[in-house]
């Protein structure tokens, strides 16, 4: 039995204009977007012997424009979790509200039109196309979806602190600014959710907290943030920690006082 | 089984798509290696099987006292030799009235030398002498069979004759009646055998052939001794037309044998280098562990290399079986169609080794460098498997100026250099398939441009008509008075031998009016006189006798009389190689030259209106033999489907070989890309749109392949049409723009289907999966 979990945002969905966090001063809040809700979620792979749940009716809600951070061993669900919240993996049972609309028992491309105008990935490995400056990876994704706009792209990299790198190809950039412009990539679609898997996990401290600062950046802009990972001190920075074990929501804890990026140690 | 083998079999059943794709294209190379060579060699064997049982000629000799020619022969150790009547002499086979050949046999029984097969009816007897044997494709094109009769021209007016049997000649396996006119008017020229005796008595002519079979001795002696003896002029069986036709044909298997399977095998090796080496790639981990636990190299190397083994000897063992029975096909095919007496087939097992060693070879080679890139893993950096990202070059540099195009574009634009050697692969694949195309369509495309030069600038008669001598102006007259009939213009013909240096070549000689609207002398690209003094020749002269503009040659008619005249010029005749002067010059030249009228019909004239005309004209008075010019256009006209067909064939032949090549190196770069297409597709881009992305590189490839594979096909073109370029053919290459187009658009529609695959595999794709994965 999951645990219903209410954000500190209320639960307004909605769209921010363009520029995301542009007109507030640091610290503030923007109105918050996106969420999600699962109810009696499953999921589950092979079958008769071989067959895993990966997902074991899961129950959560995450409240638009929270923060959460799901830790849980290696196989425990958390991805798969990541994943059906995200649409690119269908849960084999249950409900999945997102940003307002049931996902459950969508077909590929209904979900692929979803992933497009509500949801934002980031992968451990950034994914990057080698053969693409910062600044077209970003642009691939506004030519390709026909959402977003290209001409927000600068602004985008100038959030994540790559301005001054925008015309160097992957190979030219460290790990750490690799992930920021994964990051500025999943952002070109002005995405209600941001999903992280693992993103600090290629990466050491100093850069990993620097990504963790460009998400809660991302957070304060009213973006629903999800990040997966195995290491527990990036719970610090969430105001929810969900920690799933054997495709069970073992428990849902808020954190009252969550710290800066900075503080985290791995 | 071995673990290796075992798992060299599963990673080959993992990606069998893209093996049967390698290893469909070694089995056709292979198959063609075998069905073709094997029918070569059948066919080959067929001919000369039927030329040693009817005592093919090896040489025949023409001149004045063929006795001696033949005296000479056997003095020099020749086998057998017959002496004979040849004549060309005015005929009528059911109404049609042509100028035919009439050649003299013994009656009472079958010679040892130029024998004929009876295939319908009886062979010639001392007590029938109107009896004749006639030639079975007349027989066929007059529908005469035995007891049917014809008409002989004899200087006492029409002889009928009776057809005694229909026979097969291996002088005329293929109907021609010399080197210039291979192709022609079917209704125009008939063979008839008859008692020699007999053909002495209605044509007048004595003896003028002596044919030779050498047994064991020497060509080269027995030539000579001939031409010592008096001959005029001395054919071997490679101066036959007949002979010269079929190997022209035989040598279109022989190329195909070759020039396919080198093509097909290359594309095969390449493909199979694309995914071996893809193989290596992904395996880097696996390797490295391998290698960390001590592994041998040899044994990597032999454990990559038994994959493209693998694929090659299959493959080869397929194409092999399926050549073999197709061999025998193709063989009694051809025989049939061309009436072969003789169809041997056998067995080829050094063909069948070969091309299983070919495919071996294929899958060997292709193999080797990914092989031995695997063996020379380090393994701290495989099992590492650190993604190491391509360092931009001065082109993504160049690329990055280009603002105004679509990220897509600059993408594909870099990622055509991020792998050459894949970027190659692909290039090569329209490479190839335009070659196959283009080599194969041009020879078709280039015949008939040959044929449309010939018979509308050089030949612009429409018919051409013997009359008797003495008659051709009152012929001429009412030939002029026939509806339908625009002009006619007297000329002489005559058959005659023509020296230089010791060699000699037998051709006609065309008298022609020097203001001829019925023929074009062209040279160099320009139209020339017919001079008042020399004569001109076709440029193929130049070849046979190595002769040149301004030389003097001699000339021999049918009667033995020599005589020297300057070669004026050689001009550019698609067909054959003629010999033409004034009809001042032909009388100085040739003793009794035939008057010959050529007649221009109107324009627009229909087959029937044609075929009354020729009713008409045959049916006047003095008029020896009729020749419609223009038949062969029409039944190349009547072909014009099955040439399409063809072009469609090979067209899809290139395409296949395009597509296997391209489908390689495409799913291979999807593999590659697998990472880069699951985020966009994660990020919300449509199975459309992604596969568009990967199209678009792949036919930046292919399109950037499509120069280099047109030139390298129209250079392939003109190499074939020279393997065919002899004193009867003259073509040039002739490619219309339509071919090119087309061609290329084959290419790239074979392109575009090789993406259905991968958009499927991007359907398919488990983006959850593949997002987690470090890119290697």
């Amino acid at each position: 039995m999951g645990t219903t979990v209410n954000g500190r945002h209320g639960s307004t969905t909605g769209k921010e204009t363009a520029g995301g966090g542009a007109g507030r001063r640091p610290g503030e809040h923007a109105a918050p977007r996106g969420g999600a809700r699962l109810t009696g979620v499953r999921k589950t792979y092979g079958a008769g012997d071989t067959e895993v749940h990966a997902l074991d009716g899961v129950d959560l809600e995450l409240a638009p424009g929270s923060f959460t951070v799901v830790l849980g061993p290696s196989g425990s669900g958390k991805t798969t979790l990541l994943n059906v919240i995200g649409g690119i993996e269908q849960a084999t049972a249950g409900s999945i509200e997102v940003a307002g609309q049931e996902i459950s028992g969508r077909s590929p491309v209904d979900l692929a039109g979803f992933r497009r105008d509500h949801v934002g990935f980031v992968f451990q490995f950034f994914n990057l196309v080698p053969t693409l400056t910062a600044r077209e990876n970003v642009e691939i994704i506004v030519e390709l979806t026909g959402v977003g706009d290209a001409r927000r792209v600068p602004d985008l990299l100038a959030e994540v602190g790559l301005a001054d790198r925008a015309d160097h190809f992957p190979a030219q950039l460290s790990g750490g600014q690799q992930q920021r412009v994964a990051i500025a990539r999943a952002l070109a679609t002005d995405p209600d959710l941001l999903l992280a898997d693992e993103p600090t996990g290629a990466l050491d401290l100093t850069t990993g907290r620097q990504i963790l600062g460009a998400l809660l950046e991302l957070h304060r802009a009213g973006r629903t943030v999800v990040v997966v990972t195995h290491n527990a001190s990036v719970a610090q920075i969430a105001d929810t920690v969900v920690t799933v074990v054997d495709g069970k929501v073992q428990s849902v804890e808020r954190n009252a006082e969550p710290a800066a990026a900075e503080a985290v140690s791995w | 089984m071995k673990i290796s083998l075992r798992k060299a079999v599963r990673d080959l059943a993992r990606q069998r798509t893209q093996v049967t794709a390698v290893g469909l294209t070694v089995l056709l190379g292979v198959l063609m290696f075998v069905a073709a060579g094997g029918a070569f060699r059948n066919l080959s064997t067929s001919y000369e099987g039927t030329y040693h049982r009817l005592g093919f000629a090896d040489l025949l000799a023409v001149g004045t006292d063929p006795q001696a020619l033949a005296d000479a022969a056997t003095s020099t150790g020749a086998a057998t030799t017959r002496i004979r009547t040849q004549v060309e002499q005015p005929m009528t086979l059911s109404g049609t009235r042509l100028l035919g050949r009439l050649i003299g046999m013994p009656p009472a029984g079958h010679p040892a030398v130029d024998d004929v097969e009876v295939t319908e009816g009886q062979y010639l007897s001392p007590d029938d002498p109107d009896g004749v044997l006639l030639e079975k494709h007349a027989a066929a094109t007059f529908g005469l069979a035995p007891g049917d009769t014809l008409q002989v021209a004899t200087a006492d007016g029409w002889h009928t004759v009776t057809v005694r049997g229909v026979v097969v000649s291996p002088e005329y396996l293929w109907p021609a009646r010399s080197r210039q006119e291979v192709l022609g008017d079917p209704h125009s020229f008939a063979v008839v055998f008859a008692s020699q005796d007999q053909v002495q008595a209605w044509s007048g002519q004595a003896p003028n052939q002596a044919l030779v079979l050498l047994g064991g001795a020497s060509q080269a002696d027995v030539t000579g001794a001939l031409r010592a003896a008096g001959a005029s002029d001395v054919q071997t069986w490679s101066d036959n037309p007949s002979d010269a036709a079929l190997t022209l044909d035989l040598n279109g298997f022989d190329t195909m044998s070759k020039a396919f399977p080198l093509m097909f095998l290359t594309a095969a090796g390449v493909a199979a280098y694309v995914l071996l080496t893809r193989r290596v790639l992904s395996e880097r981990p696996t390797i490295g562990t391998l290698m960390a636990a001590g592994a041998r190299r040899g044994r990597v190397v032999w454990h990559y290399v038994l994959q493209g083994l693998l694929i090659g000897t299959t493959a080869a063992v397929l194409g092999t079986a399926i050549g073999a029975p197709l061999t025998v096909l193709i063989t009694r095919v051809y025989t049939t169609e061309l009436g072969i007496p003789d169809t041997v087939v056998t067995a080829h097992p050094d063909l069948t080794v070969i091309g299983i060693a070919l495919g071996v070879l294929v899958g060997a080679l292709g193999a080797a460098v990914p092989a031995v890139l695997a063996a020379r893993t380090v393994p701290a950096e495989a099992m590492r498997n650190q993604a190491t990202l391509p360092a931009p070059g001065r082109w993504s540099g160049v690329v990055s100026r280009l603002h105004r195009l679509p990220v897509t574009t600059r993408m594909a634009l870099r990622d055509v250099v991020r792998n050459p050697r894949r970027t190659f692969a692909t290039m090569l694949g329209s490479v190839l398939g335009l070659v196959l195309v283009l080599a194969s369509v041009g020879m078709m495309t280039s015949m008939i441009a040959a044929l449309d030069t010939q018979y509308g600038t050089v030949q612009r008669e429409d018919a051409s008509v013997v009359v008797e001598p003495g008659a051709q102006d009152q012929v001429a007259q009412q030939v002029s008075g026939l509806d339908g009939v625009a002009t006619v213009e007297s000329a002489l013909a005559s058959q005659v031998t023509v020296g230089f240096d010791g060699s000699t070549y037998a051709t006609s000689l065309q008298g022609i009016s020097p203001d001829t609207s019925m023929h074009g002398f062209i040279s160099g690209g320009h139209t020339i006189a017919l001079p008042s003094d020399g004569v001109l020749a076709g440029a193929g002269l130049a070849d046979q006798l190595g002769v040149a503009a301004g030389d003097t040659v001699t000339v021999t008619d049918a009667s033995g009389r020599t005589t020297d005249v300057r070669l004026a010029g050689l001009v550019d005749e698609p067909l054959g190689t003629l010999l033409y002067g004034t009809p001042a010059t032909v009388q100085t030249l040739v003793a009794d030259p035939t008057p010959v009228l050529l007649v221009r019909f109107d324009s627009g004239l229909t087959t029937a209106a044609r075929d009354g005309l020729r009713g008409e004209v045959t049916g006047l008075d003095h008029v020896l033999a009729y020749t419609d010019t223009r038949a062969l256009l029409t039944v190349v006209d009547s072909y014009l489907g099955l040439f399409w067909a063809f072009f469609g064939v090979i067209v899809a032949l290139g395409g296949v070989l395009a597509l296997a090549v391209i489908q390689v190196t495409m799913s291979v770069n999807l593999v590659e890309r697998t990472t880069e297409l699951a985020t966009l597709r994660a990020a919300g881009v449509t199975v459309r749109k992604a596969a568009g992305v990967l199209a678009t590189e792949n036919l930046v490839a292919i399109v950037a392949g499509l120069p280099i594979g047109l030139v390298a096909g129209v250079l392939a073109a003109q190499g074939t049409l020279g393997l065919f370029g002899t004193d009867m053919f003259h073509l040039r290459l002739s490619l219309g723009w339509w071919v090119l187009a087309l061609s290329a658009l084959g290419v790239v529609v074979a392109a575009g289907l090789s993406q259905v695959p991968a958009a499927r595999a991007i359907r398919r794709m488990d983006v959850a999966r593949v997002v987690r994965e470090r890119v290697t």
